[in-house]
């Protein structure tokens, strides 16, 4: 347990992290590091993007599976780790 | 009735009605009489035609084209006949017909019993004859066929009667009646047609040929069945009985229902869905619902509150994104699976197996975000630019100078630090060998005074900033090396003697094996520890690898890692004296000088890359000797040149009989295997050289540390000086080197725990194959060394 929170300080400590989102699969947020309200945005926002990509890639081989999801955008990137118990969104604009 | 009585004898498929029932409900005659009527007509037809008389007929309905409907608007809706045969063939065949209007099934019977049940006593005698012609028309046909006579006769018999009877039908025929008076006279024409054939039932016979198989079973069947049909007439078994059977009585009866109620229930079958389903055993007991829900009419919210205690983990999210999918093992969840962990829990979430390892992919890459730049350099990989970046000006100031080639520079990319190396100093590195990415670090102090607890780390370049996997020793670490054959082994000397072996593989923070047991172990510090390949032991075991150790005790020993580590010496080093040095190979000790011990120790070992049983071993007096291991009391060769103790000895990776060795004396001097004095000597600074190493890109360049700076020689631009030179900060010294393979970077620990990565850049050394042949003078700049001549060999 000390060292998931050592690691989850670790990340939130890098350079440019804006955020770590950990939501249950049903949507709802177990930690967040951001205010509640963007949490839960994110959070909803988030369930559906991944749902979708996993409909995707699982259509296309049944066998096959999401495991990591980056969306870069222009002003920051969203890395999504998804499970079928949670999932875990940071934050992070690297050119900081 | 005799006739009927004889009707009776003749139809023994027939039922025989009897005549008590015709006295019963006229309505029921006539509801039957139209209806018979109405349904054999056609037969009545065939009799007429038949028959060649012309039969009054009685209702309407008895037309030559049959009934006629109408519908309440008057329109003759009436149903064509199927089909229309020609009038002409009819009469010759009228046999036939009689004889194909075979068994016409129950419903005819039906049709005919009930028929039956009208006849009347007052049936009258004359009609006998039509019955009796057609019957005897028919006699010659098969007995199966008398049976359909039977009918066909009673449909006539029938047919005359409705005509005759008059008083019966009076009711219906009264308005007809009327007009039969008046046309008695009248030629009426009528015309008669046969409908078609209606095939009822088609049973052709089959043919055996006499030859086939089954012929004689196919004989003795139809003999049995002859016989059977001889036997018939008068046996007792056969027994005819009339059987009367009820009609009930119909009755109207109206009942109420409520409305079916429907839902619309659909399911998305997609590709994932149905491997999904086939994958976990139908899916049958997957699916989990719990305890307190009933089949609730949102299937999303069910579905959604049951993904998170589904074991199998695609099903589960798949149910909660398809908006209608009712999976079939959804369905089946009417046995309650409790769960008696509940995985909802979010602690229980945070410290699963793999959330930890989701964590660590998340953090390398949110630090792969952040050195990508500095990665992709280290890799040889095009630097991107990130076009969301703000270009700065000053980068173009590089391209100016296009013209002039840059010089050669060491650039900093990285440095691997964390707190718990800080303060702690590099004192030895090693890459995996299978793994490139991954570094051992060893830490401990050169300081013997100052004993500090050692430490190992395990870095990966994909994550700079913490190590992945921390080992404490229990002394510092003086010597790493990860094995080839298992990865995952890394071996490490300590300052206290004692080797232990670690396994990276697995997060335990404990040696796999340690050498503090053992009897034979160092009793001075390790100084170097290798994992060589050796072709046999000479104790006759398998090939496989083994662990070389020097230490400063002076002893060369062989581990061997089996149940714990097992020591066996290769070599005690023994001292040489500076008088011995005149003589060649000599190594018997001499009295004039009085040693305390009469071994030396050793400080760095190297076995030849082309032939592992030969190695090189420096020692503190300053010799080097070449040694073989089936050789464990004499030296091949000894160099002596160094003056002061070697610290470290290296053969070529790209020349095979060249190799360097560096010493506190301030030179590092490079040897060729047949010569037993130096080819060349390099000094820069009255710094002991603590390290040098070959570059494993470039054969020419070797990178060597001294104290406080960081000197890459590069040969094949200048023997004298260093090509880039590298200063560290004041207070830092830089303890160890590495060199890395695909790469062009340098790997430098310093007393300050960090391991800085240095690009070198544009050493333009090409890769050119120096010819040690023809080496050209080399002048000796230190005074204290001796200087020397070459010409080409």
């Amino acid at each position: 347990m000390a060292e998931v929170e050592e690691t989850l300080k670790r990340i939130q400590t890098q350079k440019g992290v804006q955020g770590i989102i950990i939501v249950t699969a049903e949507g709802i947020p177990i930690r967040s590091t951001l205010d509640n309200a963007s949490t839960v945005q994110y959070a909803g926002l988030i369930q559906q993007l991944v749902m979708k990509a996993r409909v995707t890639v699982r259509e296309m081989d049944p066998q096959n599976d999401l495991t990591f999801l980056r969306i870069r955008s222009k002003k920051n990137e969203i890395m999504i780790a998804p499970d079928k118990d949670y999932f875990l969104i940071v934050i992070q604009n690297p050119t900081d | 009735m005799s006739t009927s009585t004889e009707k009776l004898r003749k139809a023994t498929l027939k039922v025989t009605p009897s005549s008590r029932k015709t006295a019963g409900s006229t309505s029921g005659l006539l509801r039957v009489n139209t209806r018979s009527a109405a349904a054999s007509h056609s037969r009545k037809s065939f009799s007429l035609a038949g028959d060649s008389r012309l039969l009054e007929k009685g209702p309407a309905p008895v037309t030559g084209r049959g009934a006629q409907v109408f519908d309440e608007s008057g329109n003759d809706v009436t149903p064509r006949p199927l089909c229309h045969p020609d009038p002409a063939t009819m009469q010759p065949r009228q046999t036939k017909i009689f004889a194909a209007q075979d068994a016409s099934g129950a419903s005819v019977s039906d049709f005919l019993s009930t028929t039956f049940q009208t006849t009347n006593t007052s049936f009258a005698g004359p009609f006998t004859r039509s019955v009796l012609e057609s019957s005897a028309m028919s006699r010659s046909s098969q007995s199966t066929m008398e049976s359909l006579n039977d009918e066909i006769e009673d449909s006539s018999a029938k047919c005359s009667i409705s005509v005759s009877l008059s008083d019966l039908q009076v009711k219906k025929e009264e308005g007809k009646e009327v007009m039969r008076e008046d046309m008695l006279d009248d030629v009426v024409e009528r015309y008669l047609t046969e409908t078609g054939t209606f095939w009822l039932l088609d049973m052709p016979a089959v043919s055996v040929s006499v030859d086939a198989a089954e012929a004689e079973s196919v004989k003795e069947r139809n003999r049995a069945y002859i016989d059977l049909c001889k036997n018939r007439m008068g046996n007792d078994k056969y027994v005819e009985r009339g059987m009367q059977t009820f009609n009930g009585a119909l009755k109207t009866k109206e009942l109420q229902s409520e409305a079916v109620s429907l839902a619309d229930a659909a399911v998305m079958a997609t590709t994932w869905d149905m491997y999904d389903t086939y994958s976990s055993d139908g899916g049958v007991g997957e699916a989990t619902e719990s305890a307190d829900q009933s089949t609730s009419p949102d299937i999303i919210l069910s579905q959604s509150r049951e993904s998170s205690k589904t074991p199998d983990r695609t099903m589960s999210v798949l149910s909660s994104t398809s908006m209608a999918s009712s999976l079939s093992s959804q369905k089946e969840t009417a046995a309650l699976f409790t769960l008696s962990e509940d995985k909802a829990s979010p602690q229980l979430l945070l410290q699963s197996e793999k959330f930890q390892q989701d964590l660590c992919v998340m953090e390398r890459v949110v630090l792969q975000n952040i050195f990508q730049a500095r990665l992709a350099a280290y890799r040889r990989l095009p630097v991107l630019k990130d076009p969301d970046t703000l270009h700065k000006p000053s980068e173009t100031l590089g391209a100016e100078m296009g013209a002039v080639p840059p010089a050669p520079a060491l650039e900093l990319l990285w440095s691997f630090s964390c707190e718990l190396t800080v303060g702690q100093s590099v004192s030895s590195m090693a890459w995996n060998k299978k793994n490139p990415d991954l570094l051992a670090v060893g830490y401990g102090q050169f300081d013997l005074k100052n004993q500090k607890p050692g430490l190992i780390c395990c870095w990966s370049l994909k994550n700079p900033m913490w190590p992945e996997r921390i080992f404490p020793c229990q002394s510092g670490v003086t010597a790493l090396d990860f094995s080839a054959s298992h990865p995952g082994q890394l071996a490490a000397g300590m300052n206290d003697g004692s080797i232990a072996a670690f396994s990276v593989q697995s997060r335990e923070r404990t040696a796999v094996l340690e050498s503090s047991e053992c009897p034979h172990k160092h009793s001075g510090p390790v100084w170097q520890v290798k994992w060589t390949d050796q072709d046999s032991g000479p104790w006759g075991e398998d090939k496989g690898e083994t662990l070389v150790s020097v230490s400063a005790d002076g002893r060369i020993s062989r581990w061997i890692l089996r149940k714990g580590l097992h020591c066996m010496d290769l070599l005690k080093l023994k001292r040489i004296g500076s008088k011995a040095v005149r003589k060649q190979g000599g190594e018997k000790t001499r009295r004039s000088e009085a040693y305390i011990s009469r071994q030396t120790a050793g400080l760095c070992f190297d076995f030849h890359p082309r032939d592992p049983n030969i190695y090189l071993v420096g020692t503190e007096e300053g010799h080097i000797h070449k040694c073989s291991c089936s050789n464990n009391e004499q030296y091949l060769e000894t160099y002596t040149s160094h003056k002061g103790p070697v610290y470290k000895v290296t053969w070529s990776p790209s020349c095979p009989d060249v190799f360097l060795s560096c010493s506190s004396d301030w030179t590092i001097r490079l040897w060729r295997q047949d010569l037993l004095t130096p080819v060349l000597v390099f000094t820069s600074l009255h710094r002991a050289v603590f390290d040098v190493s070959w570059s494993l890109r470039w054969a020419t360049v070797f990178v060597a540390v001294n104290e406080d700076r960081l000197e890459i020689w590069d040969l094949g631009a200048n023997i004298l000086d260093p090509t880039i030179v590298s200063s560290t900060r004041p207070g830092v010294k830089l303890t160890s080197l590495l060199s890395a393979t695909q790469t062009d970077c340098v790997l430098l620990g310093d007393s300050n725990g960090h391991v800085g990565v240095c690009q070198l850049n544009d050493l333009g050394a090409g890769d050119s194959q120096v010819n040690w042949k023809h080496t050209h003078n080399g002048r000796q700049v230190n005074s204290n060394s001796t200087s020397h001549c070459f010409a080409c060999i």
